[in-house]
C-alpha cells in the first residue's frame, strides 16, 4: 500500500529524514517510536503534503507517487494525518467543517455527498461509538477544546473519513488513561484487512491498547531497527540511548 | 470644475423654490465648498483616502443637478426574506412609503425643504446642505415600538451618470420607541458621486439599530455622514457591510450624551479588485455610565485598500465610561492595503477603554490542516475567511436580519 525508498527530507538546509525506508501492507498496524528531534513528525508531514520540505527519494502510495499530490488529493485517496497538535479555527462550526470535508471527499471519488440527514445520522453514530459529546461538535472547531476533545476530535475525524491509510503523529499524548481507551477504541473499530495504521509515539502505552504488527526505531532522520510488538517493550526498559 | 457647479448652483436655486433666507443659508453652504473643495489627503480625516483624486480619476466631468426621474426605467426587486416595511427612494428622492405593518399615527414622514444653519466643519456636509432638496424625516412616535424592520431601497435610475447626489434622511427616535433599520444601497453601473447625510436623534431608553449594506459591484463614490445623537439609557446597533462600491467612506459620529447610553459599532470590508472602503468613526463619551464596544473586521484581496479610523473621546464628566475598539484585518495577497489608525482622547479618570488593531496573512499551517481533510486551497481560504467574519457577524442581534446578512456575504450556514 504505502512503500517509502530512501526518502530524505530536508528543511531549512538542515537534514531531517536521511534515508527512510518503510513498507506498509492493508491491515497493518505500524508503529514509530523514537527520540525528540528523530523526524517522526516531518515523517507525517511529508507523507500529508506540507510545503516547504526538500524531498528526495520515492514514495508511493498504491502504486501511485504519492509525492507529486497535493494534500487534499492525498485526502481524497484515503490518506489521513490526526495532527498532533489539532488546529482551532475560530469561527469555522465543527459540524460545518466535517460535512464539507467527508462531502470534498466523496465528491473527489465520485460518490454521492450525504445530505444534513445523512451527515448527521453518521455524526450521531460514530460520536456515540467514540462517547463524544454532540455538542461540542456544534463548538467552534477546536477552538476552546481542552487537549483530549482536540485528539479524540481528530479519532472522530478518522473514523468518519474512513482512511486507508490512517498516521497517528502523538496522538497519545496529553491523554489521559480513560481518553487513551477511548481513542485506542477508535482504532481498534476501524481496524480491518483493507486498511493500514502508522503510529507515531514516544511512548509504549497506547501500543497495550493497539497491539502493532511492527515497531520500528527512528533515530536521526533513519529507521535502525524494526521488530514485533515486543520492540516496544525493551525500548521503554532501556531507553533510546542504547540504540545505536 | 468650478463654473460648472456654479452653474449648476444657480440654475438649482431657480429650479427649486426656496424662501431668501434658505437661499442664503445655501448660498453660504455652497462657499464654504467652493472655498474647500473636495477633501484630500493634506486633511488629516482624510489621509489614508483621497476623494479629491478619487472623483477626478473616476469621473471626469461631474453634474451636480439631475434631470427630472424617468420613473419607467427601472424595476423594484424586493427582498423576500422577512417580513418589512419599506420606503423606497429613487435618485434619493421618496417614490413610494409602505408601512404596512405599522400603526397609524405612530410614524410621521415629512418631506422637508428647508434646512438649518449648523457648524459642522466638512465641505462635503456644505455640499450636501448647498444641493438638499425634499429630503425626508420622519419620526417615529413616543413609546412606539415598531413591529418589523423597515428596509431603505435605494435606487437610481440608469440615466444618472457622472452625477453628485445630495440625500439626507432625518431620523427621531422619539422617547422609549425602538426601530430597526437596513439599508441597502444604490445598484448602478455608472460612475456617480452620493453623498448622503443621515442625522439620527435616539430619545431617552430608546433602541435603534441600523444595519447598512453596501453589497454587489458598482463604479459609485459615496461619502456618507451619519450624526447619532443617544439620549439617556438609549442604545444603538450599528451594522456596516461595506463591499459593493468603488469607493465608500462611512464617517460616524456617535454622541453619548446622556447617562447609561450605549453603542455597539460593527462592521466588515470585504474588497477585491481596485475597491478602497474606509470606516471612520467618532464616539464622544459625553457622561457618566455609557459603554461603546467596536468591532471591524476588513478582508481584502486583489489591489484593495481597507481603512479604519476609530477614536473614542471620553469627556472630563464621563467617569465611569467603558470604550472598546479592535480592527483586525486579513490580507489575501501582498498588493492590497490596510490602514489603521485607532485613537483614545481620555479626560476622565475612571474610565476602562482599550483600542487595538492587527492585520496579517491567512494561516499556512490552517490552511494545511484543512486541506488535509480533503478541502481545496480556494475552500480551505474561504473557510478560514468566513470564520474570520464570523464574529462580528455574531454581534447582529436582530436574528432575520442576521441570516439575510450571512445569506448575502455567502457566510450564511448551511446547516
Amino acid at each position: 500500500m504505502l512503500s517509502i525508498k530512501n526518502l530524505r527530507a530536508k528543511i531549512d538546509n538542515k537534514e531531517i529524514l536521511k534515508g527512510l525506508n518503510l513498507n506498509i501492507n492493508p491491515g497493518e498496524v505500524h508503529a514509530i517510536m523514537g527520540p525528540n528531534g528523530s523526524g517522526k513528525s516531518t515523517l507525517s508531514n511529508i507523507l500529508t503534503g506540507k510545503k516547504g520540505y526538500e524531498i528526495e527519494g520515492e514514495v508511493t502510495f498504491e502504486k501511485e507517487d504519492l509525492l507529486k499530490l497535493e494534500p487534499e488529493e492525498r485526502a481524497h485517496k484515503g490518506i489521513f494525518l490526526a495532527f498532533q497538535y489539532p488546529l482551532e479555527i475560530p469561527g469555522v462550526n465543527t459540524n460545518i467543517f466535517l460535512k464539507t470535508s467527508i462531502n470534498a471527499i466523496k465528491k473527489a471519488r465520485g460518490e454521492k455527498e450525504l445530505d444534513a440527514i445523512e451527515f448527521l445520522k453518521l455524526i450521531k453514530k460514530k460520536s456515540a461509538d467514540l462517547k463524544f459529546d454532540e455538542k461540542i461538535l456544534s463548538r467552534q472547531l477546536n477552538v476552546g477544546f481542552s487537549g483530549g476533545e482536540k485528539k479524540k476530535n481528530e479519532i472522530l475525524q478518522m473514523s468518519i473519513l474512513n482512511p486507508k491509510l490512517a498516521i497517528l503523529d502523538e496522538t497519545d499524548s496529553g491523554l489521559d488513561i480513560d481518553a487513551l481507551r477511548v481513542v485506542s477504541e477508535g482504532v481498534n473499530t476501524l481496524r480491518n484487512q483493507n486498511n493500514a495504521f502508522l503510529i507515531i509515539t514516544h511512548y509504549q502505552r497506547l501500543l497495550d491498547y493497539v497491539i502493532p504488527d511492527y515497531v520500528h526505531v527512528l533515530k536521526n532522520g533513519q529507521i535502525i531497527k524494526s521488530g514485533g510488538p515486543e520492540l516496544a517493550k525493551n525500548l521503554e526498559k532501556l531507553g533510546y540511548k542504547d540504540f545505536n | 470644475m468650478e463654473s460648472q457647479i456654479k452653474l449648476d448652483f444657480e440654475n438649482f436655486l431657480n429650479k427649486e423654490k426656496f424662501s431668501s433666507s434658505q437661499i442664503q443659508l445655501k448660498k453660504n453652504n455652497f462657499n464654504e465648498f467652493i472655498k474647500k473643495g473636495f477633501p484630500n489627503k493634506r486633511i488629516e480625516d482624510w489621509k489614508f483616502s483621497d476623494l479629491n483624486q478619487i472623483i477626478q480619476t473616476n469621473i471626469k466631468k461631474l453634474n451636480f443637478i439631475n434631470s427630472d426621474i424617468k420613473k419607467e426605467d427601472f424595476e423594484i426587486t424586493t427582498v423576500k426574506d422577512f417580513e418589512h416595511n419599506k420606503i423606497i427612494f429613487l435618485n434619493g428622492v421618496i417614490l413610494k412609503v409602505d408601512f404596512t405593518f405599522e400603526e397609524n399615527d405612530k410614524i410621521i414622514i415629512q418631506q422637508n425643504h428647508n434646512i438649518n444653519e449648523d457648524n459642522v466643519e466638512n465641505s462635503l456636509v456644505s455640499l450636501n446642505s448647498a444641493f438638499v432638496s425634499n429630503y425626508v424625516k420622519f419620526t417615529v412616535k413616543k413609546g412606539y415600538e415598531t413591529k418589523k424592520p423597515l428596509i431603505f431601497y435605494n435606487y437610481l435610475t440608469s440615466d444618472i451618470t457622472s452625477s453628485a447626489l445630495n440625500i439626507r434622511i432625518d431620523i427621531d427616535l422619539e422617547d422609549g420607541s425602538s426601530l430597526n433599520v437596513v439599508d441597502l444601497s444604490n445598484q448602478n453601473l455608472n460612475n456617480n458621486f452620493i453623498n448622503l447625510r443621515q442625522n439620527f436623534h435616539i430619545g431617552e431608553n430608546a433602541i435603534l439599530k441600523k444595519y447598512f449594506l453596501d453589497t454587489g459591484n458598482s463604479p459609485n463614490i459615496k461619502y456618507i455622514y451619519n450624526n447619532l445623537d443617544l439620549s439617556k439609557n438609549s442604545h444603538l446597533e450599528y451594522f456596516i457591510l461595506s463591499s459593493g462600491s468603488k469607493f465608500l467612506k462611512n464617517d460616524i459620529i456617535c454622541s453619548l450624551n446622556n447617562e447609561y447610553g450605549s453603542i455597539s459599532l460593527n462592521g466588515v470590508i470585504n474588497l477585491d479588485g481596485e475597491k478602497h472602503h474606509e470606516i471612520k468613526t467618532v464616539i464622544n463619551h459625553k457622561d457618566e455610565n455609557c459603554k461603546s464596544y467596536q468591532l471591524i473586521k476588513c478582508v481584502l484581496t486583489d489591489k484593495s485598500k481597507g481603512v479604519y479610523q476609530g477614536k473614542i473621546y471620553v469627556d472630563n464628566k464621563a467617569q465611569k465610561t467603558d470604550g472598546y475598539q479592535l480592527s483586525r484585518a486579513l490580507l489575501l495577497n501582498d498588493q492590497t492595503e490596510f490602514n489603521a489608525k485607532p485613537e483614545l482622547e481620555i479626560y476622565a479618570d475612571d474610565v476602562k477603554c482599550s483600542h487595538g488593531s492587527t492585520s496579517g496573512n491567512i494561516d499556512e499551517d490552517s490552511i494545511f490542516y484543512l486541506m488535509s481533510r480533503g478541502l481545496s486551497y480556494e475552500q480551505s481560504k474561504q473557510l478560514l475567511v468566513n470564520g474570520f467574519l464570523h464574529e462580528v457577524l455574531e454581534k447582529i442581534t436582530d436574528e432575520k436580519i442576521k441570516i439575510f446578512i450571512k445569506k448575502l456575504t455567502g457566510l450564511e450556514n448551511e446547516y
